[in-house]
Formats: C-alpha cells, structure tokens, sequence
C-alpha cells in the first residue's frame, strides 16, 4: 500500500466511507467544479471598473497615466523615468518592440528581463477593476521575469481589457485561452513588506515600483 | 508546563511586549479596515465555511481530481504520511537532480516536518527568502507568528543579524535593511537549482498550487529555478478558480488589513518548449502527518483554516505572550487546536487551556471555525483521559460531589462565604487564599458579603 | 406572568445584592418572581473544564427547577450563554430531550436583554449621577449580542457613559483560567484597569460578577480604592450611591 493509498483510505474510513473512491463521489466532485458557482459579490465589484481601478491603484500606490493610445506609451515611458531620475534603457514585451522608442529617446530590448536589468515594460492579459489587479499570463512572448525582476515594472493596460473581478477575468481567460497557462500572475503594486516591526516599506524582492498606463 | 513557564518570561520581556503591542495595532486596526471595505463580509464568510465543508466531506475524490490535472500538466504529485517521508520524498528529488542551492519562500508545513534540517543534512543549502524567515534563519529561530513570523524581533535585532552576516556597516533605517536583503539575496536566488514553496490552496479544477505574498521571493523561487517543489497539507484542495476568488477577498484582509496581496501566483505544471521562465520539473507533495484524523471528526471545522493568523492577532492571551510560548509552530487559538492533534494531547496538554474562551478569534475567523468549541473538546479528552494534574481534577471532583447536591451545597456555602468574609475583614479583600494564589499573586480576591443570596431571600420571605 | 430568578452561583456566594437588585428589578416591572430554593450553578465551571457528565446532570437540573417558570432571568450572559446556546448546540444537540432544552433557552433571558427588548421598561428605580465605563463581558457579548442592553439601563439612570478602549476586550477571567494561569489574567486585568482609568471615569459597570471580581481585585491590589465597581443591575435598581461598591451595605440581612 503506498502513501498515496494509505491517505486515500484513511480519509475515506474518518468519513464513513467504505472501500476506494468511487464514481459517484468523483461524480459529485466533477459537477460541482463544472458548476463553477461564483461566491457572494461585495458591491465593490459593481463599481465601474476603471474608475474603481484607478482608485485601487492609489491604494497601492501603483502610479497610473492615461494617454491617447498606443502609440503614445513610449513617450508617457520617457516622461515617466525622467521624472523618476531611472535609468533610460528598458527591456520589454515583443508587442512593444515596433514602437517608436527611438524617438522618445529610450532603447528598448525585445527580450526577457534578466537579473540586472532595472525597467521591464510588459502589457497584461488583462486588469481588474476591483482591486487595482495587472494579471500577467507567461508565454514565450509574455515572460513573467519582465514583470518581477526589474526595480520598475511599466505595465500597459487596455480599458477594453478591463474586468470587473476576478472571477470575470477567470471567466474571459476560459472562454479565450481555455485552462491556465503555467504562469497566472496577479500582481497588485509594487512589492512591499512589513516584516521588520511591522513598518510597511514599499520595494521588496519585486518592483519597487509599478506605473500603469492605460490605453483605450 | 512549558506554556505558563514561557508565558511568565514573555510577560517579563519588556522588548517583546513592545513588539507586540505594535503588531496588535497593526494587525487589528487593520483588519477592521479591510474588513469596512466589504458590505457583505458575513456573508462571504458563511459561504466559505460551507466551501471548505464541502470540500473536507467529499476530500478524496478531490484530491484525486487535483492529482488528474496537475499531473496532465506536466507536475509530479507525491504523497507524504509523516513529515520523514516528505523530507525523504524532497531530499530525494535534489539528491537525483544534483541540486545543490534551494531558495525557499515561507511555508508553514515545511516548519512542521522540519525540512531544512533534513535538506541540509544531505548537503543542500536552503536559503529563505522571505524577509522575516530570512531573519529567522540567520538568528537559529523558530517563527512565532505564521503570517509574520519575525514579529518579536526589533529593527535593532535585524541590523545586528546582518551586520554578522552581510558584512556591510550597521543599518539603523528599516526601508534600508530590507534594501540591503533584497540585494544580498538577489543573486542566490538566480543561482538557485530548485526553488520550494507552500501553496495556500491548490486547485482541483486546473491542477494549480497558488503562492499569496507580498515580496515577491515566492515568485522569484518558483520562477527561476530548473525545478520547483511544493510541499503542501491535503487539507488545501479547494474545487475551482471562482472559490479561490471568494478566498482572496477574505485571506489578506483577515490577516493583515490588506484588500490584495501583491502577488498571487497560481502555477500550473511545467514551463511550456518555448518559454524562458519556468521550471523544467514541478513536484507536489501533499502531506498529511495528523490532517486525516480530523476528517469526519468533532474537530473536522480545523480542517477549514486558511492560515491568514487572524485569531491569533486577536487572541487576548497571545497578545500578551506572543508565540513562541505555544511551544510549536502554529500558536495562538488555531495552534491550541491543531498542535495537539499532530503531536498528541500528551505532548501538548498546555494549550488548550491557554484560553479564557473569550471567543474573539470566532468572530474574526474568516471561515468561521469554532475554535473555542474545538478547544473544549480537548479539554473534554484531557478530562476523560485523566490528563490534567492531580490537584485540578480533585477541585472538579470535589466540586462536582457538592454542586449537584443542593443540601449540601447549601451548607458547604453558607460556611464558606462566611468564613471567606471574616478572613476580607473590614478592607472586604482577601489577599491570600490557599489553592488560588494564581489569584491571589497579582489580585485581591474581593469579599463575600457573608452570607447567600438564598439565605438572605429565604429569611427575607420568612419575615415577610 | 412567573419569571424564576437565576441567580448564578457567583452572586449567590459573593455578591446577593446583585440579586436582590435582580429582584428589585423584575418586580418594580411588574413581575411575578419566584426564586427555586434548590439552584446551584449552570455547569459551566465543569463544562469548560472538559467535564461533561456533570455538566448535563446540572443541566438537568436546572431544566426541572425552572419547569414551570414562564421566563428565566440570570444576572450574567456567561451563565444565560451556557443556557441558551451551549446546552442546545452542543450538550443535548444529540439528546432525545433536546426540544426542553430548547423550550428552555427560549424562555431564558439575560437580565438586560429582558428588561429592554421583552419587558420594554421605560423607568428605573435608580438615579446615579456620575461617569461610569462599561465592560462588554465576552459571553453575554459574543454569544448572545448583549451590548446595547446595559447602555440603555444605564442611560435611562441619567449617568454619563465614557467608553474605555477594548471595551469588548477580554478582562482574564475566563473561569479557573484566572488561578490556572493566573499570571496571564493578572496581566489582562491590569491592561483592562489602564484602559478603565483612561477612560476618565469613576465607575467601571459590568453583567457578570466573573469579570468584576477580576478587575475589582486588581483595582484593589493596585491601590485604587476609588474605582468603583458595579453590576448594572445595582445601579439601575438604585442601590449603590456614594460610598457604595460590589458589596457595600448589605441588603436583606
């Protein structure tokens, strides 16, 4: 009898349950993951989306910009790490690599952040109104490390794109992509920790900062 | 009794007791803010007690159903009964997979079975990175919190610690120090082999394991390494992505007054040919070590925890003696329930008595267990079995005789409280008694006025 | 209408003018009150020290002396909590009689709760001029909501109510708790005796004598013999005034 079995077993005996799990326990498991019933909704989530993202976002002290559209980013980018004194070369996403960095003066590299690079621009599958929530799904094209290893994570958003809640963006991502990728990323501001006397400092292991900017 | 013993000393520690009157503030007014922030807060609590119910009544099938997914994705899934065979079971993997370096991000279980011992007894070094476990590490200390496990330590603990281990001038600003750790630790955790994490749920329905932080390091640990293991308790399988979505609303707000954690990293199976992130291997490993027991028990509501540390935040007693005084690594009302069950009552008879069952961490508890009701019941087993000492179970005897015996009750009082008013004297204070100078040390014990209630009314009617 | 009395052992032995302010009470209400000769305790003592026979068997008991009382009214919300919820959803949850004790915890009332919510008094005896604090005791609070309750007595006496920090905030009794880790409860009374004196107050008000003694005792020890100490239902029934205190003068002797 292996672990596996033994574990098995003894949760079955503590429940009453007799011999190995049968089909209709598996049965009953299966309809209430295909059920896929949503818990209750705190009022929260009926606020419109990008104005209560924008809200959430100052919580977190995520820093948010609103342009015209995308072909505006590199310049909003430039404008963005002036005012911050940071550093003018970034690493980013494919999709952002035919844009005009030239001419906002910054180089961009098309490629996955390694561990000294110090600005990642990546784009996000999708936001969430919510919570003030970038969710990032890993793909060749769409690395996490862009993401989480830079000191500044830029992240461009779609208004388009935004979801009310979580479950909404679980909702899209089924009906888009099927399961999750191996990588579901849902960040929210930048890294932070409140380990030492419970003093929140902002800029952990991940970002020290994360600015959004939203596109149509 | 290592608790009272503990106790006494944490009481004393004027260090510690600032601490956490600190925490206490934090964790407490903080929670009350998140929780303002949703209008239906008892309503998402109820329906996820009645979620993770569910779940524990049907865990087998479950479980399985996690196993199918995960392991068509690309994940090996282990199973551990004791804490040996997980730390086997993990040894394992980094012994054949030539690992040498792990970086770890906070996991409760792995302080169960004692993992880091057990990897760096076959030669692999662990570092942890998570800020207060890190801390932890380099002072040789257990956590005493499960959420915030270095919250006894001061700022000037932590830049004594890295000034031995870092080898840089002494800090004496907070934002500075976790600076100092983000960059020591920056380069152990790209050169790391294998990158182990708990998982806060795991999901059938996708074959996920999800990491809820702050950081950052847990992302850093499953993402870079050429293999990630996750060691997590049976007891976390939750059906789909939609109740992780009612959990979160519940977890960071519960634990620490946060509306969202920074990071919720949900990991499913291995990285795809073309990605450059990601481990080559993922390896599962649900532990039970004493989960079982509790299924289909009088205590299977334990089974529900979320690990957000709530009630310990809240708990009058841990306020005021913090957690290493629970002896273990879970404290507080939640360790008082669990800590007894994988160690047995024997080994941890202290602890469900370390409650006035005030009944605090019930109301905070975002799924609603019963924790004062779990304690009773292993007082009720520790009453059964004869486990408390002598002189308790006397006084209860002895109680018990008279209590059910109004005559004698009668009687016994009437002498009683007399006495006890001459020996309160005109100050109507008794400032020692024998058999309760657990009282008397630091108390008066008020005055009886002399006489019964039943006496005086029994009189007053006969007069009448 | 017959309201039997409850009159918890606490009060019996230590404190009967709170009974007798109970009684004075219910009766200035209109109340028909009778006092069961035989009563001892509630069992809690033994129930949440594991022992469970003795605390069905006393349960027992307490079901047949009140058997023919309309209402049931205790002083204190720990006893009026073993009552109405701990003997119905876990003592005789399983108990082919568990329908008495249903009967029975529907009928019983901790003192406050009866006197706002069933009997709606508009008056009381008691007048009391002064600031007083309140401590919220955990039972009657987290069990059977009592809360607002004592403030309406007490309001209606025309005293002044300073709210202390943790008010809701266990004082240490929690039973044989205060012997068994007496140093623990000492200190969780003396952090409630700070918040008692920040508050500004001259009284600190309570509803169950558990947490009073406790933090009497500590006020005492400290030196304070000033703070006075009181059950609410002594000040609504206008029997403490100056120099008076858990105690005092005794009535009925």
């Amino acid at each position: 009898m292996s672990a596996r079995d033994n574990i098995l077993a003894r949760i079955r005996t503590n429940s009453g349950r007799s011999g190995t799990t049968g089909e209709s326990e598996l049965a009953l498991a299966r309809s209430v993951i295909a059920a896929r019933t949503r818990g209750p909704q705190p009022s929260l989530a009926r606020h419109d989306p990008v104005t209560h993202f924008i809200e959430e976002c100052g919580r977190l002290k995520t820093t948010v910009a609103d342009v015209a559209d995308l072909s505006s980013v590199p310049r909003e980018v430039a404008r963005y790490l002036a005012e911050g004194s940071l550093p003018k070369a970034v690493v980013g996403w494919h999709e952002f690599a035919a844009l005009d960095w030239a001419a906002a003066g910054l180089a961009f590299a098309d490629r996955p952040a390694q561990g000294d690079d110090l600005v990642g621009v990546t784009g996000c599958y999708c936001a969430i109104g919510e919570t003030g929530t970038l969710l990032l799904l890993g793909a060749a094209a769409t690395p996490k490390a862009t993401a989480l290893l830079p000191e500044t994570h830029i992240c461009v958003v779609r208004k388009s794109r935004m979801a009310a809640t979580m479950e909404d963006a679980f909702q899209w991502m089924r009906s888009e992509i099927g399961e999750p990728p191996r990588a579901t990323f849902f960040v929210s501001g930048p890294s932070r920790t409140a380990d030492i006397e419970q003093t929140i400092v902002i800029g952990a292991h991940g970002p020290y900062r994360v600015h959004v900017i939203l596109i149509p | 009794m290592f608790f009272k013993q503990t106790a006494s000393v944490k009481l004393n520690d004027p260090v510690l007791q600032n601490a956490l009157k600190r925490a206490k503030g934090k964790f407490v007014d903080g929670r009350a803010l998140g929780v303002a922030q949703i209008d239906n807060w008892e309503d998402i609590r109820t329906y996820a007690a009645e979620m993770r119910d569910r779940v524990i009544a049907n865990l087998d099938a479950y479980l399985i159903e996690f196993e199918k997914n995960a392991t068509r994705r690309g994940a090996v899934v282990h199973w551990a009964e004791t804490a040996e065979e997980a730390n086997a079971i993990i040894a394992g993997i980094a012994l054949k997979n030539n690992v040498k370096a792990v970086t770890k991000s906070k996991s409760m279980v792995s302080e169960e079975v004692a993992l880091n011992d057990a990897l760096e007894a076959v030669g692999v070094t662990v570092l942890e990175t998570d800020l207060g476990e890190y801390i932890l590490q380099l002072a040789k200390e257990p956590p005493s919190h499960i959420v915030a496990p270095a919250v006894h330590k001061t700022k000037e603990d932590v830049a004594e610690l890295f000034v031995a281990a870092h080898h840089k001038p002494r800090l004496t600003d907070i934002a500075a120090m976790t600076r100092e750790a983000r960059e020591e630790l920056r380069g152990r955790f790209l050169a790391a082999d294998m990158g182990i994490s708990g998982a806060n749920f795991i999901i059938a329905e996708t074959g996920t394991t999800l990491t809820v932080t702050n950081e950052g390091n847990a992302d850093l640990v499953t993402t870079i390494p050429r293999i990630h293991c996750v060691i997590t308790g049976v007891e976390k399988v939750i059906p789909t992505l939609e109740d992780f979505a009612t959990l979160i609303r519940l977890l960071p707000r519960s634990a620490i007054g946060q509306s969202i954690a920074n990071y919720l990293t949900l990991t499913t199976g291995v990285k795809a040919p073309d990605e450059t992130d990601g481990p080559e291997q993922m390896h599962i490993v649900l532990v039970d070590a004493g989960r079982t027991k509790l299924v289909g028990s009088d205590m299977k509501e334990m089974l529900r925890c979320i690990r957000c540390g709530a009630c310990m935040n809240h708990c009058p007693v841990y306020q005021n003696v913090g957690g290493h005084a629970y002896g273990w690594v879970y404290p507080g009302p939640m360790g008082s329930v669990l800590t007894p069950t994988y160690v047995g009552i024997e080994n941890a008879g202290d602890l469900p008595n370390a409650a006035t069952f005030c009944g605090e961490c019930q109301v905070v508890c975002p799924v609603k267990i019963p924790l004062p009701d779990l304690m009773r019941k292993w007082r009720e087993r520790q009453f059964d079995r004869h486990l408390r000492p002598i002189g308790e179970r006397l006084a209860i005897g002895a109680w018990s005789f008279v209590v059910a015996r109004p005559a004698l009750y009668a009687f016994a009082t009437r002498i009683g409280v007399r006495i006890a008013a001459w020996i309160g004297g005109r100050s109507g204070q008794i400032h020692w008694l024998p058999g309760i100078d657990g009282w008397t040390k630091g108390r008066d014990m008020p005055a009886p006025q002399g006489s019964t209630f039943r006496d005086l009314y029994a009189r007053r009617r006969k007069a009448a | 209408m017959k309201v039997g009395l409850f009159v918890t052992c606490l009060v019996d032995m230590v404190r009967p003018n709170i009974g007798f302010a109970t009684l004075k009470l219910l009766e200035d209400a209109g109340c028909e009150v009778v006092v069961p000769a035989a009563q001892t305790c509630c069992g809690q003592p033994g129930y949440n020290s594991g022992a469970r026979a003795i605390s069905q068997q006393l349960a027992r008991k307490v079901l047949a002396e009140f058997k023919d009382c309309d209402f049931v009214v205790a002083p204190s919300g720990s006893c009026s909590g073993q009552v109405k919820v701990h003997y119905v959803e876990d003592l005789f949850h399983d108990a082919p009689d568990l329908g008495e004790f249903k009967k029975l915890a529907a009928k019983w009332f901790e003192l406050s709760d009866f006197l706002i919510n069933v009997l709606k008094v508009d008056n009381l005896p008691g007048e009391y001029a002064g600031t007083v604090t309140y401590h919220d005791s955990c039972s009657g609070l987290r069990e059977l909501g009592i809360k607002s309750q004592p403030r309406a007595l007490l309001a209606k006496t025309g005293c002044e109510l300073a709210e202390m920090n943790d008010a809701e905030k266990c004082c240490g009794f929690g039973g044989t708790f205060s012997i068994k880790l007496g140093e623990i409860s000492t200190r969780m009374a003396e952090n409630k005796c700070v918040n008692i004196a920040a508050s500004g107050a001259g009284a600190i008000v309570g509803g169950d004598l558990g947490c009073l003694l406790n933090i009497e005792g500590r006020l005492r020890r400290n030196g304070d013999d000033r703070t006075k100490v009181y059950h609410f239902a002594e000040v609504a029934a206008g029997m403490v005034g100056a120099g008076g205190e858990t105690g005092g003068k005794m009535v009925g002797k």
